[in-house]
């Protein structure tokens, strides 16, 4: 299993009066023997033969060309599976109904039988996934992990079934999921992935899947520790605003508390490979004395019910300006980070929608955070969206004519942030 | 003070009196141990929250409360001089120290040191000087010398020679063990006080009140010069940097003396940067004080200049003591 470490980065001095305390708390896990075994490892590729896949031809090509890849990334003895989706599920490989363990032979088997895949009939993806938790449950104690590769909408089945099934899945496994071409929901696929604490992206060049595939899996098998979860203690009288991961990418967490006593939620996070993560956290207290010190909350790391690292978010509080006023650095960036991320959905949706001004207003905004904070990557997909006059100010004009890929891609990944340069607590 | 705690002298164990200051058999200095602010034995301050809610880290697991422990805090009162030392609210230690105690006849002994914590072992620094410097004092009072001045001289060399042998390894971008010393010899309504660094003591008396030492400090040099206004040189980053100080790389120059004889009756502060970062100038330590119910205590007094330090932000260690000059005797001055 991995070291953690959890430091927090906070201003904890208050102004009096002031209710609400701020804390970004870095976590990176590190050490870890990777997957030390690989048989502690369950994989299964999810892949959409709806109809629509075979038009152009070349994206169900392209899919199960991918797919061949994911399946020679999966080292030897993991348990694996490959699931074909449209309007049910069905187990392409093993047949049997169960997860077989990797090796050249049934690696083999498995790429014969995606060959053999054809395009057919409508979309139904909560019949995909509960397949596949049905697969994964026949083998306990593993880290779970599946690819999502899906070409349209989820047609033939109402919202409430889908997250009844999500419901069934989460905490099950983790599931990264794939769009593929530009017929598909940016936010439908990001509900999924974030309930199955995976990431949402776009595949716009068929031919690019492979890549991708071999990164997901890799990145899959590199876990070393399952079932981590935040544990966030507040005092009596306090309440949680919200709990968000901000790095490396956006996902609010603050719904997804399971509560432990009055005082404690747990929060999942899945599983950890060597990596770092962060975590805004907004705490509302009840204010107290000039001088007087809180612990406002109390941040815990468990791999399972082990406590492995914590970190206090304290509040004090001040008449002192020179203390209060102080702005966090980390703070301050990720607060820039989740309005950068805000900014571009709904930006998005009001040049949608016709609304030209908003989405000019929105997507100026957007321009200005993405170049202040040196989000280079977003700032390149702004500006397949946008022509930028003066990013400063966030002065911008709507393109006229906008490919539907880039539009996607930019709305896939506005929650992807950038790191502020570490110091030390 | 626990005088109850003082039973037997530490040399020959003879039975001591509470009010004992010297072993009557062998004339051993009664060292007074700092009375310690226990934590309320109800559990929480603030929620009253039974005790076994008070988690390791000190803090209440119902409300959040930071409980204030023994270590944050060091007060000794007796009574006519009384002192307060404080880890404040940032520090995770406290690198004051306070040497408080009442010899001779009428004596009054106090000595602050303030650890500088860029260097190695402050804490141990301040707290080795501070009762070096004190026992020389002590024992010139004790003795009844007639020359407070060179006393105060010798037990600052004693300091010195304290910190020197506060045992350190170095470590990269540290400094030797060191630390800044005020010091303060009250007889008879004569104050003697010696300095080295920016530890400052205070003369509160209504419209006498003023600051009777000049922080060795580059700020202080730049006014004194007449190079910068405080305004300036307060705002300037080397503001805070002291320009003498207690320890192995200290520079040899002989500490600042001042000696007063009050005519009316008043109090003598002693504190650490801790105080007057909040409260520079002796107006503003003399508006606090005035501000107090009269017959407020030393003790009272100095809780509420450390209040005021730990309410502005506690920035730093704070410590402060307090003696009241009641009754200068003006047939000895």
């Amino acid at each position: 299993m991995s070291t953690f470490t959890a430091d927090t980065y906070q201003n904890e001095y208050l102004p009096l009066g002031a209710t609400e305390v701020n804390a970004v708390v870095t976590v990176t896990s590190s050490d870890g023997a990777i997957a030390a075994n690989s048989a502690d490892a369950a994989e299964i590729v999810i892949v959409d033969v709806s109809g629509s896949m075979s038009a152009p031809r070349a994206k169900l090509r392209a899919a199960k060309d991918a797919t061949a890849v994911a399946i020679d990334c999966i080292r030897d003895d993991v348990m694996f599976g490959v699931i074909a989706g449209s309007m049910t599920a069905t187990p392409v490989y093993p047949a049997s109904g169960t997860l077989v363990a990797a090796s050249a032979s049934t690696r083999e088997e498995a790429k014969q039988a995606v060959a053999r895949l054809k395009a057919a009939d409508g979309t139904a993806i909560g019949t995909w996934l509960a397949l596949a938790n049905q697969l994964f449950s026949t083998s306990p104690d593993t880290i779970c992990h599946a690819i999502l590769l899906t070409d349209g909408q989820n047609e033939h089945e109402t919202p409430e079934d889908l997250e009844r099934v999500l419901a069934d899945c989460e905490g099950s496994f983790q599931c990264d999921c794939r769009g593929v071409g530009t017929d598909w929901e940016v936010s439908e696929l990001r509900s999924i992935a974030s309930a199955l604490l995976g990431t949402v992206d776009i595949i716009a060049e068929p031919s690019n899947m492979a890549a991708d595939f071999q990164s997901m899996i890799e990145q899959a098998m590199g876990k070393a520790t399952n079932n981590v979860s935040l544990r966030l203690w507040t005092p009596q009288g306090a309440n949680v605003a919200y709990v968000k991961q901000v790095a490396p990418t956006i996902e609010d967490l603050t719904i997804r508390a399971t509560p432990v006593d009055a005082l404690t939620g747990d929060y999942p996070t899945g599983a950890w490979g060597q990596e770092s993560r962060d975590y805004h956290l907004c705490i509302h207290v009840q204010p107290r004395d000039a001088g007087e010190e809180m612990l406002a909350g109390r941040f815990s790391l468990l791999v399972g019910e082990a406590l492995v690292s914590q970190a206090l978010i304290r509040a004090v509080w001040t008449d002192d300006e020179q203390l209060s006023t102080r702005i966090n650095r980390e703070v301050a960036h990720y607060t820039g980070q989740a309005e950068l991320a805000e900014v571009i959905q709904e930006g998005l949706e009001a040049r949608k929608s016709g609304d030209e001004e908003t989405a000019t207003y929105k997507l100026g905004r957007a321009v200005q955070l993405a170049s202040a904070s040196g989000n280079d990557g977003t700032m390149k997909l702004l500006s397949s969206v946008v022509d930028v006059d003066d990013a400063a100010t966030g002065t911008v004009r709507l393109k006229r004519s906008v490919d539907d890929a880039d539009e996607m891609a930019l709305d896939t990944r506005s929650t992807k942030t950038v790191r502020v340069q570490k110091h030390e607590p | 003070m626990s005088s109850e705690a003082i039973l037997a002298c530490r040399t020959c164990q003879a039975q001591l009196l509470p009010d004992d200051r010297y072993c009557e058999q062998c004339g051993t200095r009664v060292t007074v141990e700092p009375a310690e602010e226990l934590p309320a034995e109800g559990g929480c301050s603030a929620c009253k929250a039974p005790a076994e809610e008070i988690g390791a880290d000190g803090y209440c697991s119902r409300c959040g409360i930071r409980q204030r422990t023994p270590h944050d805090r060091q007060e000794i009162d007796l009574v006519l001089a009384a002192g307060v030392s404080d880890r404040g609210r940032v520090h995770r230690r406290n690198e004051d120290a306070l040497h408080l105690e009442t010899t001779g006849e009428n004596g009054i002994v106090v000595v602050v040191c303030d650890g500088i914590s860029s260097s190695v072992s402050p804490d141990v620094a301040a707290r080795s000087a501070a009762d070096a410097a004190g026992g020389v004092l002590a024992d010139a009072l004790h003795r009844k010398s007639n020359a407070l001045s060179d006393e105060t001289t010798n037990a600052i060399h004693a300091a010195q020679q304290a910190v020197l042998g506060v045992p350190w390894t170095p470590h990269p971008g540290r400094d030797s063990p060191s630390c800044t010393l005020v010091s303060a010899a009250c007889r008879d309504g004569e104050l003697v006080i010696g300095w080295v660094g920016d530890s400052r003591a205070y003369w509160i008396a209504g419209q006498d009140s003023r600051q009777l030492t000049v922080d060795d400090s580059w700020t202080q040099e730049q006014i004194t010069a007449g190079l910068m206004s405080a305004a300036q040189a307060g705002s300037d980053p080397r503001a805070h940097e002291i320009t003498r100080w207690l320890g192995a790389d200290a520079p040899e120059e002989e500490p600042q003396l001042v000696t007063i004889r009050p005519a009316e009756p008043g109090r003598l502060v002693l504190c650490s940067d801790g105080l007057w970062n909040y409260a520079p100038n002796a107006t503003d330590i003399a508006t606090l004080l005035d501000a107090l119910p009269s017959g407020t205590t030393a003790l009272a007094a100095a809780h509420s200049l450390t209040d005021t330090a730990l309410a502005k932000g506690g920035r730093d260690n704070i410590t402060v003591a307090i003696v009241d000059i009641q009754t200068p005797r003006r047939e000895h001055a």
